[in-house]
């Protein structure tokens, strides 16, 4: 098999954050005894309290400057064209500039994927003049209770000043919706919002069930009501700013018949190498396939872990496939769907992605749906993204 | 989708935080933005290194020049890719 060259790099260099998101995708446990995770619990009952920039120093075995920016070459010599910093909070490693100027004398394009907790005047010139090409920034809602209440902190109003900071910068500007059950009725006014901060690009983004989402997935899936009529504010939207601002909708895949087309398949075109450096196909595959072993920067080369691992050789191509991927005319459009859902919801990575309706195991999904559907839309509980104990580094 | 008419006098260039470079794999040319890769085809890698200020006439004339090609022919190319990129902003009209 001919092994193709990867476009884009995602550099999670953090999983500290101080959001809370309960979509958050990140793993519940974190890598290697960094974390016992003892989950605050409770929707209402967690009352926000300000969000206060995390600022770390190299901790958990975190990749240190060097190791990043080493990873930073290597990933350039194979190909990539792209890096996007994020996390946890990007913005929690101090020296974010650093891999930024790294990045751009690999001649890579940069994105910085943040919450937008930390970035204060200085920081944006810096990492402006380090070079940074774009900021995702995420918001929850456009209402401020509602999005602090869901970030578990107190963040939305600093983000908006972070905006008009980014803005000032002239850097350009895409900001970040993930959409779920609690927000999806707002995204008239979530598009609204876009408009008022001159963004070039929004994603609105149905939250996709791995990690902390997972777990939540009963407060946060949509009822196929909110779905439809989400879908047709997005595509009205999407006609009406043409050439103004760029609209990308996540589909909610529980709701559809064919699966997402996860990767543009596996060990295609992506790579994320996580903060202690393991080297995955797909940033949730960790947590997700736990029968797989990655490969750690630490001892390979990237070219090698790209080339020749085995986890990213598990699911390259279409000879991995069964039935009824393996004779599916569709089978090089969705590539079967995603591996990690497919280990979630089924228990097996290698099965069809349960989403799609050939799926044996579509009635798992099916049943999610019908549960969620059948009752009154009530709120549900949630539980809280929680960060992995600090735990000092031993040098 | 919106229908855009594009101007003989409009002068388009690369949108914001858009860049156009060489793939060092490839040796071919490479739009990037926020979370995108386009790689380009040879009629709008030729557009696109001449979207420095001057107008969609101007660069219709230089490439028939260039290319000893019919400008009205030329001209229909010019606008369908420009109208394209500039939908997916990834380039901007002044």
């Amino acid at each position: 098999m001919t092994v193709p060259r990867p476009y884009a790099l995602l550099a999670e260099l953090t999983y500290q954050c101080p959001l809370h998101c309960p979509y958050c995708s990140n793993p519940t446990h974190y890598c290697r005894a960094t974390a016992s995770v003892a989950a605050r619990s409770g929707r209402r009952s967690a009352r926000p309290t300000t969000a206060d920039a995390v600022d770390s120093p190299v901790l958990n075995g975190e990749l240190t400057t060097d190791e990043w920016q080493r990873v930073i070459r290597e990933a350039a010599a194979l190909g990539v064209l792209q890096i996007g910093f994020s996390g946890g909070e990007p913005l929690a490693r101090r020296d974010l500039a650093d891999l930024v100027r790294a990045a751009r004398e690999a001649n890579l394009y940069t994105n910085l994927i943040t919450s937008g907790i930390g970035l204060d005047d200085d920081r944006v010139r810096v990492l402006r003049d380090a070079g940074l090409d774009s900021v995702q920034l995420s918001f929850q809602s456009d209402d401020t209770d509602l999005a602090d209440e869901i970030a578990g902190a107190r963040a939305h109003q600093r983000k908006l000043d972070t905006a008009a900071k980014i803005r000032a910068a002239g850097i350009p500007l895409s900001l970040n919706f993930v959409i779920h059950r609690r927000n999806i009725d707002r995204l008239p006014q979530m598009i609204g919002l876009a408009e008022m901060l001159r963004a070039e690009r929004v994603e609105l983004a149905n939250a996709q069930f791995y990690g902390w989402a997972l777990l939540n997935r009963a407060a946060l899936l949509p009822t196929r009501e909110q779905v439809v009529r989400a879908r047709e504010i997005a595509t009205a939207a999407k006609a009406r700013l043409a050439g103004k601002i760029d609209i990308f909708y996540v589909l909610p895949d529980y709701y559809e018949t064919r699966p997402k087309p996860c990767l543009n398949g596996w060990g295609q075109r992506y790579l994320t190498v996580n903060p202690i450096g393991d080297v995955l196909p797909c940033p949730t595959a960790s947590s997700a396939i736990p029968d797989l072993r990655f490969e750690n920067v630490r001892a390979r080369a990237l070219d090698w872990i790209w080339r020749e691992s085995e986890s990213f050789n598990r699911f390259r191509g279409t000879d991995w496939m069964p039935e009824p991927c393996q004779s599916c005319p569709q089978r090089e459009i969705d590539f079967g769907g995603c591996r990690c859902q497919a280990a979630l919801l089924t228990g097996k990575a290698s099965n069809t992605d349960p989403v799609c309706t050939l799926s044996p195991n579509r009635a798992r999904v099916d049943a999610v749906l019908r549960d969620l559907n059948s009752s009154s839309n009530q709120i549900r509980d949630w539980t809280y993204r929680v960060n992995p104990k600090m735990v000092p580094a031993r040098v | 989708m919106r229908t855009i008419t594009i101007a003989d006098a409009a002068q388009p260039r690369l949108g914001r935080g858009v860049r156009l470079q060489i793939d060092s794999t490839t040796g071919k040319s490479v739009l990037l933005f926020p979370e995108g890769v386009l790689e380009l085809n040879e009629t709008a890698q030729e557009i696109l290194i001449r979207c420095d200020g001057r107008t969609v006439s101007d660069i219709v004339l230089a490439l028939s020049k260039e290319y000893d090609a019919d400008p009205v022919a030329l001209a229909a190319d010019v606008r369908e890719t420009l109208a394209d990129l500039q939908q997916r902003k990834l380039i901007e009209l002044a």
